[in-house]
């Protein structure tokens, strides 16, 4: 009986010789020693003898049994380890005769990599013990394999992926916490017993991944042209829209813009623009431009829309001097720039970088831009900061607001503020443009360096 | 190649003999040739076996393709055992016109019930004529 067969004997050469599949038995398992011939095995079974024809199926090569290989002997196969190492054909007999086909695709896949639960383990094992009494048949099954390993590996692929999950402990926590109970228990024991480490198997799904990427258009290589890439699992990608967020979290320095070509655009632009503006203000510069045709020609872009849209988009990316100085250059042209305005109306625009900018700038440089405001400009008879008054443009207002309590408290240019009192009370009410941002204690720190009539007259402006 | 460990795929169920249950009552036996991820059979020289009593008939049917969803149970048959039952196997006359009064005693039985119930003011509804969800 096969069950009498010395333990170490094995159909290790067989199934090396007959083996289509992957390695399914790691060297180093205990099942496996390389054992004697296979005539070894045919002679010590008498019941072998009787059908000397059995033998074909130790030399065919290629030819795996579909029925799964049972230990030999108990003793051998320790009780976690999986139950069904498959060594290729062998010991049919062992078996009970099932409809037998010879073909690679029924094989019992119990590999190293699977586990078992015990007592489902002891069960197959008992049922094989009782089951190899009968003679085996070798009946062949002509319509065995109608499924190939193809057809069966992605049927298999299939379940497994949807077995995935990011987060296994969540998902399928009972399999997980028993797989490292037994872990835990294995080292215990191994710590104990000081036997050979025996690793338990673990169900171990495919990583397939997902193919995220989606190339538009594949170039192959040595054609001419270009091949528009669709499946039907991918449609072709009708917009070339990218995440804003995204796009804001991988380059915060850089021009934000959702449009990709727009950016290469705006990029091109903060280039020329910093070439070009860098030049005046600085001094001199590399560029030919003198200081005032700079000047000149930055107020130029500012009369138009666009101008001025740019500007505003430019003005956060600029460097400071630059931007500062823009924002010299406009305060000190600002009348200038409001007549231009009156038919477009597109001077808001600058509110909100210009605001930016000013609630970053130091306090001498709110001074030096808030002199500008107040320096009489040749050729009009107001103070451009009446005129900013009157106009709807707030930025004075911004201006007068920044940095908070203590720009007022420590002002040394007292007169500037005197200034500025003074205009904001004499120009009639209606005139006045409700500034964006209304300081609440701006009247209490009027009070301190004005008198009590500008102050009253102030009160009524406020509210 | 590493499948699905224990029984969770049927891939290592693949051409044996295999008994399904489905969910209409009938008992078939075949030889599992082909699956898929819904778990849909291929059953090839299938036979449709009926019981009453300790009596049974087999109807061979062919090639049979089952989805999977009307599949209550399946198992594999055990060739040795398969012989070793103490039911008589009749043949396929017999076993229709077994059936045939079973059925018949049955309704009958049941339309006795139903009428009781009915006399009585209650209605118990039936099990096949249930929506199923």
């Amino acid at each position: 009986m096969w069950h009498q067969l010395p333990p170490t004997a094995s159909v290790r050469g067989q199934r090396e010789r007959g083996s289509t599949s992957g390695p399914m038995v790691s060297p180093s398992s205990t099942l496996i020693h390389p054992g004697p011939s296979k005539d070894l095995l045919v002679k010590e079974d008498r019941t072998w003898s009787q059908k000397p024809n059995l033998s074909f199926l130790f030399q065919s090569s290629g030819y795996m049994s579909p029925i799964p290989f049972r230990p030999v002997s108990r003793n051998i196969s320790a009780p976690t380890q999986p139950l069904g190492m498959h060594f290729g054909p062998m010991s049919p007999s062992l078996e009970p005769p099932l409809f037998f086909s010879p073909s690679a695709s029924c094989q019992l896949k119990f590999s190293h990599m699977t586990q078992l639960h015990p007592q489902h383990q002891r069960l197959l094992n008992q049922r094989q013990h009782i089951s190899p009494q009968k003679p085996w048949s070798p009946k062949v099954d002509p319509y065995a394999g109608l499924m190939t390993r193809k057809e069966k590996d992605w049927v298999i692929k299939v379940q497994m992926m949807q077995l995935q999950s990011e987060n296994p402990h969540l998902d399928d926590y009972y399999y997980q916490t028993y797989y490292h109970r037994l872990e835990r228990k294995q080292a215990e024991e191994e710590l104990l017993g000081g036997r050979n480490k025996q690793e338990p198997r673990k169900l171990v799904t495919p990583y397939i991944q997902k193919v995220e990427s989606y190339n538009s258009v594949v170039r192959i290589a040595g054609s001419l042209g270009q091949v528009a890439v669709s499946t039907c699992y991918s449609p072709r990608r009708a917009i070339d829209a990218v995440h804003h967020a995204l796009l804001e979290q991988v380059c915060p320095g850089q021009l934000h813009s959702p449009e990709p070509v727009l950016a290469h655009h705006a990029s091109a632009l903060l280039a020329w623009s910093k070439a070009t503006w860098a030049v005046g203000p600085a001094g001199s510069g590399s560029s030919g431009l003198s200081c005032r045709e700079a000047e000149d020609e930055f107020l130029q872009v500012l009369c138009v829309r666009k101008g001025k849209k740019l500007t505003a988009r430019l003005l956060p990316h600029l460097e400071r001097e630059q931007a500062e100085e823009i924002l010299i250059t406009i305060t000190r042209h600002l009348p200038f720039l409001m007549r231009k305005d009156v038919l477009d109306e597109s001077l808001p625009v600058l509110y909100s970088p210009l605001s930016q900018m000013v609630g970053r700038m130091t306090f001498s440089e709110l001074i030096e831009v808030l002199q500008e405001l107040t320096k009489p400009v040749a050729g009009s008879t107001e103070l451009p900061l009446t005129m900013t008054f009157k106009n709807q443009v707030r930025l004075a207002g911004r201006l007068l607001r920044e940095p908070g309590t203590q720009w007022w408290v420590c002002l040394p240019r007292t007169d500037t503020v005197f200034l500025v009192a003074r205009e904001l009370s004499q120009v009639p009410k209606t005139t006045l443009v409700e500034p964006l941002f209304l300081p609440s204690n701006l009247l209490s720190l009027f009070c301190r360096y004005l008198d009590k009539q500008t102050i009253h007259r102030l009160e009524a402006k406020m509210e | 190649m590493n499948y699905m460990p224990g029984t969770a795929s049927l891939i290592q169920d693949i051409d044996k003999k295999h008994l399904v249950l489905l969910r209409d009552g009938r008992t078939l036996i075949g030889y599992l040739r082909s699956i898929d991820q819904f778990a849909n059979l291929v059953l090839h020289q299938t036979v449709e076996r009926i019981h009453v009593g300790k009596k049974y008939g087999d109807i061979p049917r062919g090639i049979f393709v089952v989805r999977g969803e009307n599949v209550v149970l399946l198992g594999e048959i055990d060739l040795e055992k398969e012989s070793d039952t103490p039911l008589q196997q009749v043949s396929i006359e017999e076993i229709l016109e077994e059936q045939r009064v079973e059925q018949q005693v049955k309704q009958e039985s049941e339309k006795l019930k139903v009428q009781a119930l009915k006399e009585r003011g209650l209605s118990i509804p039936r099990a096949d004529t249930l929506d199923e969800y």
